[in-house]
């Protein structure tokens, strides 16, 4: 009944923390000391205050449904999500690794199999490796963007 | 009048260069074709193709980021005849017509209209902007601190009371954006503000990196949610020729709403889809036949499509004149323009003459080239529209990594990008808008050195307020954009109630 109240409490201590980083901030050794203060502390303080009015907001529609997420555990949905951050994280890992080139044919490999399915294979494999070998040629050598 | 005939004729002569035409060229092509794709927009079109303009010159790489956006402006409408599935906000009035027409049949007239649409909208705001941008520059010299701390105000404002979604939600998406642009060395004092740490965030978060984030990662991941119910329907394009009492229909309702367009895209915060909607609106309400309209009438789509690409260039001139954007998609190219080492604002009238105007007749060509990539590969473009998002968006998942590692060629980036992602994710699925956190992100540092410089000349904030006759323009502006939804709101109820 209160999953509608995290998101705006979220908010709140997002706020409250900013404001007590920005009141610690070091003071600045030329010019007025407290002048990189003045913009977060109003930035903070709007932030706050929009969160609290946005907390009153969900208080009051707190026995409706909170169905924001639902979308994230539907069907495939899940496993495509949490697959995708994975194949992210390894494909950061092998970037500078391996290169460009074989780490994109393998993450793209990959992602095509989480997402397009096994079943057309063939298709996924030589999808990769086609549009890694254009994505390279055109960005190297074409833009002369260097890759690693 | 503002014209500077000889910049015009040597931005004229730079355009019609033959690399330039090229870039134009793929530039009205990559756009449409991400542009079509159902959940991409324009803004993410130009987040993921920023990396092409890497190595570039300045002023080419300016030419084929406008050819993106209203390349894009173009291939939103496509999905939206065909698939009645908008590309971005501003496409949604060519469904209401546009899909009917599909049904009927008669798919490849309905895009053959907004093609001709779009070139007579664009080319009257091209005209409109040839006309005013030079004034306009000329007014933003007199602007001080104090007044661009409250055009900015202003700005953000108007995008958060104009965005989607609720108010509240939109202001705290831009004091995120805000308290984002916070990381980093302050610029004035060398204080190190919020970086915990961190050498990579000494230099604050690239907002760069923010926008692909959002807009690229984000919305690939939210597409994803949902990847296995898009269906591919095949659509059947129909004969492409229009009738004459096609035409005859379509004329008018073209002339008329692209200036309406143009005058709505300079304003900040509407953009594209209000422009398109009130077009779609005005010309149900004037129209002889009413109760055609939503049923796949020929000037519903020809309207709204002359307007909001003529939006899509208006707002070229906030952006240029003041380094004002005023939309998600203006302000990407506003932060691939600061990264390719050009300062928007009134200056750059004066020192790259050239650039603007090369622009100004690159985008005339630009929407004559569209016109002719939209009707002669019509069918082209319906079969990539055919190709499954399957297979699309993890293509578009590489773009986004290419472009930003070679942002600053650093792996950290990767992990920002992610977190970015699940944050464009996030709050899509809280119906938070995303333009006011982009946008803020990107003006906020230039919003607080005007702020601090404000402050120092005028000794306190209620001074800076009430700086000059600008700023209390300003400020009534800030404050009727924040009272106007709650002004349209209490309209409607009170028309209820006498109803």
């Amino acid at each position: 009944m209160m999953a509608r109240l995290i998101v705006p409490s979220f908010f709140i201590t997002i706020g409250i923390v900013y404001l007590v980083l920005t009141v610690n901030l070091p003071r600045s050794r030329t010019g007025d000391p407290t002048a990189p203060l003045y913009f977060p502390l109003i930035i903070g303080s709007v932030l706050l205050l929009f969160s609290i009015i946005y907390f009153v907001q969900e208080w009051r529609k707190r026995d409706e449904k909170f169905e924001a997420f639902k979308a994230l555990f539907v069907g495939r949905a899940p496993f495509i999500i949490v697959s995708t951050l994975i194949m992210i994280f390894v494909y950061t890992f092998l970037f500078e690794r391996i290169g460009f080139l074989f780490s994109t044919i393998i993450f793209l490999t990959a992602l095509l199999f989480i997402v397009n399915g096994r079943k057309p294979w063939i298709k996924n494999i030589l999808i990769s490796v086609l549009f890694s070998v254009v994505f390279w040629y055109a960005f190297s050598e074409l833009l002369s963007v260097s890759l690693p | 009048m503002g014209v500077d005939f000889q910049s015009f004729i040597e931005g004229l002569t730079t355009a019609i260069q033959p690399m330039n035409l090229l870039w134009v060229l793929i530039g009205g092509f990559l756009g449409t074709v991400v542009g079509m794709l159902p959940g991409l927009g324009p803004a993410t079109a130009v987040a993921v193709l920023i990396p092409v303009t890497f190595g570039m010159d300045s002023t080419s790489a300016l030419v084929l980021m406008a050819a993106i956006y209203y390349g894009a402006m173009y291939g939103g409408s496509r999905s939206s005849i065909l698939l009645n599935t908008p590309g971005d906000g501003s496409a949604i009035a060519a469904t209401f017509d546009g899909y009917p027409m599909t049904q009927k049949g008669q798919a490849g007239q309905a895009l053959t209209i907004s093609a001709i649409a779009s070139l007579i909208g664009g080319t009257a705001a091209i005209i409109g902007f040839t006309l005013l941008a030079k004034p306009l520059a000329s007014f933003a010299l007199d602007f001080g601190p104090a007044e661009y701390f409250l055009l900015l105000v202003f700005t953000l404002s108007a995008i958060v009371s104009l965005s989607k979604g609720n108010m509240i939600k939109g202001f705290i998406s831009m004091s995120i954006g805000l308290m984002l642009s916070t990381v980093g060395v302050d610029l004035q004092t060398g204080v190190y503000r919020f970086t915990f740490d961190i050498p990579q965030l000494s230099e604050g978060i690239d907002f760069l990196v923010v926008i692909i984030g959002v807009y690229a990662v984000g919305e690939v991941l939210y597409n994803f949610l949902s990847i296995d119910d898009i269906k591919n329907k095949k659509s059947k394009v129909g004969k492409k020729g229009i009738t004459r009492e096609q035409w005859k229909r379509s004329k008018w309702p073209m002339i008329r709403q692209g200036p309406i367009g143009f005058l709505i895209g300079i304003l900040p915060g509407a953009g594209g889809s209000i422009a398109s909607m009130l077009s779609y609106t005005t010309e149900q309400q004037i129209s002889k036949h009413p109760d055609k309209f939503g049923k796949g009438t020929i000037e519903g789509v020809a309207a709204p499509e002359s307007s909001n690409n003529a939006a899509s260039v208006g707002a070229f001139i906030p952006l240029l004149t003041m380094g004002i954007p005023g939309s998600g998609t203006t302000a990407v190219i506003l932060g691939a323009l600061i990264m390719l080492g050009l300062q928007p604002g009134p200056l750059l009238f004066e020192d790259n003459p050239e650039t603007v105007w090369t622009l100004v007749n690159s985008m005339f060509i630009g929407n004559l080239f569209l016109v002719v990539i939209n009707i002669l590969l019509i069918g082209l473009l319906v079969r990539i529209l055919d190709t499954p998002p399957k297979i699309l968006y993890p293509l578009i998942l590489v773009l986004a990594f290419i472009g930003t590692y070679t942002l600053s060629y650093s792996i950290i980036d990767f992990y920002i990008l992610v977190i970015f992602g699940v944050i464009g994710v996030i709050m899509k699925l809280l119906k938070f808008p995303i333009a006011p956190l982009i946008l803020a992100v990107i003006v906020g540092s230039d919003m607080e050195q005007n702020f601090r410089k404000s402050i120092v000349a005028h000794d306190n904030f209620m001074n800076v307020l009430f700086a000059s006759p600008i700023t209390i323009t300003l400020l009534i502006m800030t404050v009727l954009s924040i009272a106007y939804p709650f002004i349209v709101e209490w309209v409607k109820k009170f028309k209820q109630g006498r109803a």
